[in-house]
């Protein structure tokens, strides 16, 4: 007991201060300092400031506790906002993460010119939100619009057709231009991990006689599905995220408004900055609570124990 | 040799002397400062400026929608946007309440605030906040020819008369949709609706801020459900609901797609008869609002310029905001599409013709009433959006001309109350 307990303390400060130690704080510090200039402070800033009331036309920030946080229960186009907030969530990530699946398998068939494909795939996600949805501000067009061409070239009588004065039409018409920007991703990351499985596994499902659905669902879907769980994951914060669609296809309008929309409105043009940050405090908490499902999913599935 | 010295000797002391004499006439010679306006501006405002001050402009323009966030991010944040900024009546309450703009009470002379009669409108609790330089006020834009062509000749002076014209207009084909307004939710449907609301008689709020239009005898209910119809009849485009009111001044009364834009912009009218920016040159005509009693009403909706209390160069910012409003620029910048704001700049334009539908413009100037009377309150912003927002879904057909008004009418006792 004597002679062993001065040995696990040289241990301990050896882990504690050795080369190694000091070379790996070293390395991990510039991220460190990073993350806290630009990441912690700020959101701890934020929640301080929530819990204050921070507008410039009234003299002062007292201490006002959750009254910004309870002021959101009685607000009436918040709720309307967080319903279609939460529509889009759940059609972006369906349909995002179908269609993403389904376009990477169809990728990871070509033999030749796979890059070229992949490279048009990704131009959507390249582009700034805004002028894609400046490009769909124009497909949708009632009058000359490209989608209303074809539709009434079909014989359709979509000559005029006014797609954003129906409230079905208009969130549908947003949620395709956010997955039509986001859906590359979900492509590249699936992409990724269905080229990482070995060909090998394919000719043995292929002896047994297996057909090329069964394989997809057998062989494919099973070790692509923690790439699946990390594009779901960010189809749902990127959702949550949504903005410049919204506001460039339908600006303020209530029907399609989402949260991060309300948000602004209330802090640049109610001026209510700390109502803003505990909207803001709330949506990061939902989208990362939610998001953390898909996570804990992939840690449950990739863990090594 | 002293034909050559003495005339040597006075032209060095006069090269000498010279700089000084140019100094005290251009006393911030070689300043610099920076300005935010909306665009589109002239293109010679810096070098004019520059070459009777000495003082460097970088103007800087931005569309209007996009200078107010600008603005508030920079202010908030303790830091001037610009020296001289731009700075619309509708703010004039939130940032009076904000204290972020010097007061210009002592810089500006008596005798300009009296020539320039919508200063008022930027005067909050007795401190003049900006200096108007457009005086933005509702007229009805109407193409003369479409009217000439429907067999019209006489301007609709009443509501009825209005309907009746539009309806006989697209009746006669010339146009598939003959009224220009705007619904979407965005400040033009707000202000079409204010317009809309004198012409049938009434107010928005009583001097204590209640609403006065949720009943279905006050003129504001009657405004939203004269709107409703003429979407109904066919008369308005149904893809008004997503269009700002530039987009159909630009697109649709421009291209001689309609005929009539209910909740014109007098400053347009030099664009609008521009055949380099108009399809409709020398059509486009201005005439007294139409109302339910056929007296003409209107509203102002003048825009200054002001500077941020942070500024740094108060005193070239300053200076630029006299030239700026001065009688001399202001007859000059009407070309720009920038109705004066003085009287005397305004009569003088008119007197030599310069002034397009000149005295339509003068006659309606005269009928101009502030929106607020007792001062744009602080809560304009989120009571306008409200306006729009409901407007918006109302035309939509998601909500009736009675839920719109409760939605109004809640959204101003909300900002009232917080």
């Amino acid at each position: 007991m004597t002679v062993s307990a001065p040995d696990a303390a040289a241990i301990r400060g050896s882990r504690g201060f050795g080369p190694d130690a000091v070379l790996g704080a070293l390395l991990v510090s510039p991220i460190v300092l990073t993350m806290a200039a630009l990441v912690f402070y700020p959101m701890s800033r934020t929640v301080w400031d929530s819990l204050h009331r921070v507008n410039p036309m009234q003299a002062g920030r007292p201490f006002v506790g959750l009254e910004n946080y309870s002021r959101m229960l009685s607000d009436a186009q918040l709720g309307t906002t967080w319903i279609n907030t939460l529509i889009y969530v759940v059609l972006a990530v369906v349909f995002g993460t179908v269609f993403g699946v389904l376009a990477a398998a169809l990728i990871n068939q070509i033999k030749v010119g796979r890059q070229w494909v992949l490279a048009a795939v990704i131009l959507p996600w390249a582009l700034p939100g805004v002028v894609n949805s400046v490009i769909w501000l124009w497909i949708y067009q009632p009058g000359a619009g490209l989608l209303n061409g074809i539709l009434s070239a079909f014989g359709l009588p979509f000559e005029n057709h006014v797609w954003f004065n129906d409230r079905t039409s208009a969130i549908i018409a947003v949620t395709v231009v956010h997955v039509w920007r986001m859906m590359p991703l979900t492509i590249v990351i699936v992409l990724a991990a269905m080229q990482s499985i070995p060909a090998h596994l394919y000719e043995a499902a292929r002896i047994d006689g297996a057909t090329r659905i069964q394989m997809f669902g057998l062989v494919t879907l099973p070790l692509v599905r923690s790439a699946i769980a990390v594009a779901m994951t960010n189809a749902t914060v990127n959702a949550f995220n949504l903005f410049d669609e919204a506001w460039v296809l339908a600006g303020s309008s209530l029907e399609t408004r989402p949260v991060l929309v309300q948000i602004y409105l209330e802090t640049f043009q109610n001026l209510r900055f700390s109502y803003g940050m505990a909207l803001s405090v709330v949506i990061t908490l939902v989208s990362l609570l939610i998001s953390l499902v898909y996570v804990l999913r992939v840690y449950r599935n990739t863990r090594f124990d | 040799m002293h034909k050559f010295i003495l005339p040597l000797l006075a032209s060095a002391a006069l090269a000498i002397a010279m700089p000084a004499f140019a100094d005290e006439s251009k006393p911030l010679a070689g300043q610099s400062i920076t300005v935010l306006m909306p665009s589109p501006q002239g293109s010679d405002i810096a070098a004019d400026f520059e070459a009777e001050t000495g003082i460097h402009v970088d103007l800087q323009t931005l569309s209007w929608d996009d200078i107010r966030p600008k603005l508030v991010t920079a202010l908030v944040a303790g830091t001037a946007p610009a020296d001289v900024t731009e700075l619309d009546w509708s703010w004039t309450g939130q940032f009076n309440a904000a204290g972020w703009f010097l007061p210009l009470n002592d810089v500006i002379d008596a005798d300009t605030i009296s020539d320039i009669a919508v200063a008022k409108i930027f005067t909050v609790d007795g401190t003049l906040l900006g200096i108007p330089y457009t005086n933005d006020f509702r007229v009805m834009l109407i193409n003369k020819k479409h009217f000439a062509d429907a067999g019209i000749t006489e301007a609709p002076k009443t509501l009825d008369a209005l309907v009746t014209a539009a309806k006989t207009i697209k009746q006669k084909g010339i146009v598939e949709y003959p009224i220009g307004l705007p619904l979407s939710a965005t400040e033009g449907a707000s202000t079409s609706w204010y317009l809309l609301t004198k012409a049938f008689g009434g107010e928005l709020f009583d001097k204590d801020f209640n609403p006065l239009f949720t009943s279905p005898d006050s003129a504001g209910y009657k405004a939203l459900a004269f709107e409703l119809m003429l979407l109904k009849e066919g008369l308005v485009d149904p893809a008004s609901t997503g269009l700002k009111d530039t987009q159909i001044n630009e697109s649709m009364f421009a291209q001689g797609i309609t005929s009539i834009m209910i909740s014109g912009e007098p400053g347009r009218l030099g664009q609008m008869n521009d055949p380099k920016q108009s399809k409709v040159a020398g059509q486009a005509e201005a005439i007294l609002v139409p109302t339910l009693s056929g007296e003409t009403r209107s509203f102002g909706l003048p825009e200054a310029l002001a500077i941020p209390k942070v500024s740094q160069n108060q005193e070239a910012a300053i200076a630029f905001v006299k030239w700026f409003t001065s009688k001399d620029h202001q007859k000059k910048n009407a070309v720009n599409g920038f109705l004066p704001t003085r009287t005397s700049a305004l009569s003088e334009l008119n007197e030599t013709g310069k002034l397009n539908s000149g005295d339509a413009l003068v006659a309606q100037s005269k009928t101009v009433e502030a929106l607020f009377p007792q001062g744009t309150p602080p809560w304009y912003p989120q009571f306008s959006s409200g306006v729009n927002t409901a407007i918006n879904s109302a035309a939509k057909g998601q909500l009736t001309v009675d839920e719109a008004m409760a939605a109004i009418a809640a959204a101003a006792e909300q900002a009232k109350s917080q």
